[in-house]
């Protein structure tokens, strides 16, 4: 009961329901049966939550300062009469169905590195504790990239469309084309960069990201078709406008040199991050990624070092033998054991076997449950 | 003893049950989806990708980029510009005219002759056609045909509603500043007399503008009639169905007023006025030599310090003339060949610091 107190005012409370009661588990955020779990709870799950949390910020951010200040560019050329570059529909369904649900998937399922590389290197915490992640110099850094990018959307359509004409001779620097090229732009640029930021990619994330797009093509030619202006025409004025300017070479080249000119500098900065100042995380991943190249495909077999720590018991047998334990296979195959779960139930399978056979007898099986850390 | 050993005295896998024993299991499933356990691509920025990327994105701008620029260079166009500001200029007495119409012509030269399909475009600049209060000042079903926003338009439009206690058709200050300059083109030939060049007039608006987007209002058989009740824009000379002779070309289906009606982006702009369409492929459509232009000078532009133009100019695939977008690809191309080179320098020299499988903290 004095622990609710203590819970409240922290940050995160975390309370453990057991025989003591339920009172620390009413007042607690999180709550769990067992205190070794507290481990997993930090190092894995605030972990990534945090690492989560402020990739979603700095993206949200950076999508939100490209977006706008295109208008702060355009205001110099109407005049500063406050017009909006972008078509108003677009600028409505922008945050809302276009660029939204990417972002969602990128916090919600993201992993810099797996549950196991978490646990084992408790080292990962410290960006958290130390607010390395998001601060006021990232968040400038993200401020920078927006307007950078802002800059990318508005210049490069301006440069290709000043006193030009198109294809087939007719008007195609007009206000509505110009709009329709800079929001394309826009949707593909935010789309490749959450591309860029997402650093695992579930089948979730997939269908998000691609499908987002879709539904902007295919919402865009719904509200420039012929039916949708003939119920409103004065909602829908940009009428028979996608298929006029989204049919025009030059707009794709522009749309084209737009995102590579956006793109090209963050994969840069970020690849000479990497390689030349890797932090802890970096050099994780790129452990993973080698070591999944270089293991078989299944992954189910338990790990040597266990089977040679039960061998060198095998050479101890005064007794009769271990002949019925290993014809009922229990120590060679896991009971359906999940992808990386598996590893700890082999062990608390073993685990539980060796418990009963020190039951069993009075030799000393070592302890090889002792090098590794507490498995949860 | 393993004799002792019972197989069936294997403990349940899995943390200990709560001592009840028929205590309710609250274990979330142990599905991959709830376990954050789901099969997923993990990509790495890596030498490996990133290096190759830069040099193919160099050696596909640098071509597109050349192309673009030499296509544009191909072009061919010429300006003129007839404000009259200048003093010299043959249009500068239409700056404050004493009656009009004030008439002007401009003598010019082609260098070399255009060939294929020539457009001729007026151009305006310092123009700001983009200005909020402008784009919105229109009424879309009006012009839709649609007849009870033909007496009633809508409030967008305001000052340029109503006049003489009657709706204005078109309503709006769009409509209200439409270009009315009229151009012609002769060329000076050997002959006594200048030929005039034959300027064609319908082609020049968008086709679903034309088609879909503005409709006459509907009602009896002549245009007039169907525009009963209404009174033309305050700065018009001549109604809206007095536009054009030839009825599919006439009210608000006017190819000139539907190409001023697509307001442009930028305060600099081109818009189409006439087609000059190519005879065959054995004479150019312009063949060089001299040229006047006739023009009978309506538009006012000096007050506000804009500048009106005649541009003559042929298209090729990508356009009218525009080296931007040449020198933008051509630029970003070199840039990133130029930055792979530097990162596969710089990875090459640290290589070797990098490439250890060693964790370092």
């Amino acid at each position: 009961a004095n622990d609710v107190s203590m819970i409240k005012s922290a940050h995160i409370g975390v309370g453990i329901s057991g025989q003591e009661g339920l009172q620390a588990v009413l007042a607690s955020d999180y709550s769990f049966a067992q205190f070794r779990y507290l481990q997993r709870l930090l190092l894995v799950h605030g972990r990534w939550s945090y690492f989560r949390m402020c990739k979603f910020l700095g993206y949200f951010f950076y999508k939100n300062f490209a977006f706008t200040l295109v208008h702060f560019w355009f205001g110099f050329f109407c005049g500063f009469s406050a017009q909006t570059v972008y078509d108003q529909w677009f600028i409505t369904l922008f945050n809302i169905v276009y660029t939204s649900l990417p972002v969602l998937a990128m916090g919600i399922f993201d992993q810099d590195v797996s549950d196991q590389n978490s646990m084992d290197y408790p080292q990962l915490y410290e960006p958290g504790q130390l607010n390395l992640l998001f601060n006021k110099r990232q968040f400038f850094i993200c401020m920078a990239h927006g307007i950078y990018t802002s800059l990318a959307l508005f210049f490069i359509p301006y440069g290709a469309f000043y006193n030009v004409a198109g294809e087939d001779g007719q008007h195609i620097a007009d206000y509505q084309s110009f709009a329709v090229t800079m929001a394309t732009s826009l949707v593909i640029v935010v789309s490749v960069q959450i591309a860029l930021d997402t650093s695992y990619w579930t089948v979730i994330n997939h269908v998000f990201i691609w499908g987002s797009i879709a539904t902007y093509f295919s919402i865009l030619f719904t509200m420039h078709s012929n039916g949708i202006f003939g119920i409103f025409p004065n909602q829908f004025p940009f009428v028979g406008n996608v298929r006029h300017s989204l049919t025009q070479k030059c707009i794709w080249l522009v749309i084209l040199l737009t995102t590579v000119a956006s793109v090209v500098p963050v994969v840069i900065v970020r690849f000479l991050k990497m390689n030349l100042c890797p932090t802890l995380s970096d050099q994780i991943r790129q452990r993973q990624k080698a070591q999944k190249k270089a293991r078989p495909l299944r992954s189910r077999r338990p790990q040597t070092r266990r089977s040679s720590s039960r061998r060198s018991g095998y050479a101890f047998a005064h007794q009769e033998g271990y002949g019925e334990l290993i014809t009922s296979g229990k120590n060679m195959r896991a009971k359906n054991p999940p992808l990386t779960s598996g590893l700890e139930k082999t062990l608390y399978n073993s685990t539980s076997w060796i418990e009963n056979f020190c039951k069993k007898t009075t030799d000393t099986v070592s302890c090889f449950s002792q090098d590794k850390t507490v498995k949860l | 003893m393993a004799m002792n050993y019972n197989a069936k005295d294997e403990v349940d896998g899995g943390p200990q049950c709560p001592p009840g024993g028929t205590a309710k299991n609250r274990r979330p499933d142990n599905t991959a989806f709830k376990q954050q356990r789901l099969p997923a691509w993990q990509p790495i920025l890596t030498a490996g990708t990133v290096l190759p990327t830069f040099f193919i994105i160099g050696l596909i701008f640098i071509p597109i980029g050349i192309g673009i620029f030499v296509t544009s260079n191909n072009i061919r166009e010429i300006e003129i510009d007839y404000t009259g500001t200048d003093p010299s200029s043959p249009c500068n007495k239409c700056l404050s005219p004493n009656a009009t119409p004030c008439y002007c012509t401009i003598n010019f030269t082609l260098e070399q002759s255009f060939e294929g399909n020539v457009f001729m475009y007026y151009g305006l600049s310092n123009f700001y056609q983009n200005h909020r209060r402008y784009v919105k000042s229109r009424d879309d079903s009006q012009l839709n045909g649609d007849s009870s926003a033909l007496l009633n338009p809508s409030k967008e439009c305001e000052p340029y509603r109503r006049n003489e206690d009657k709706p204005i058709a078109p309503c709006g200050a769009i409509a209200n500043s439409m270009f009315n300059d009229t151009l012609e083109l002769f060329l000076v030939g050997n002959e006594s007399y200048p030929t005039p060049i034959p300027l064609k007039k319908k082609g020049i608006a968008w086709w679903t503008d034309k088609n879909v987007k503005f409709r006459n209002p509907s009602g009896g058989e002549s245009l007039k009639e169907r525009f009963k009740g209404t009174t033309k824009p305050v700065n018009w000379v001549k109604p809206v169905y007095m536009l054009d002779s030839e009825p599919d070309n006439n009210g608000f289906i006017n190819e000139d007023f539907i190409v001023w009606m697509r307001t442009a982006a930028l305060p600099t702009f081109r818009k189409l006025y006439r087609l000059i369409e190519r005879k065959s492929d054995l004479h150019p459509t312009l063949p060089a030599g001299r040229y006047y232009l006739n023009i009978t000078y309506n538009y006012p532009v000096h007050s506000f310090d804009g500048r009106k133009r005649m541009i003559l100019s042929t298209i090729s695939w990508m356009g009218g003339k525009n080296p931007f977008l040449g020198i933008a690809y051509i630029a970003i191309g070199s840039i990133s060949f130029l930055l792979g080179v530097v990162l596969l320098v710089i990875n090459h020299k640290y290589r070797n610091s990098s490439n250890t499988a060693d964790i370092t903290i």
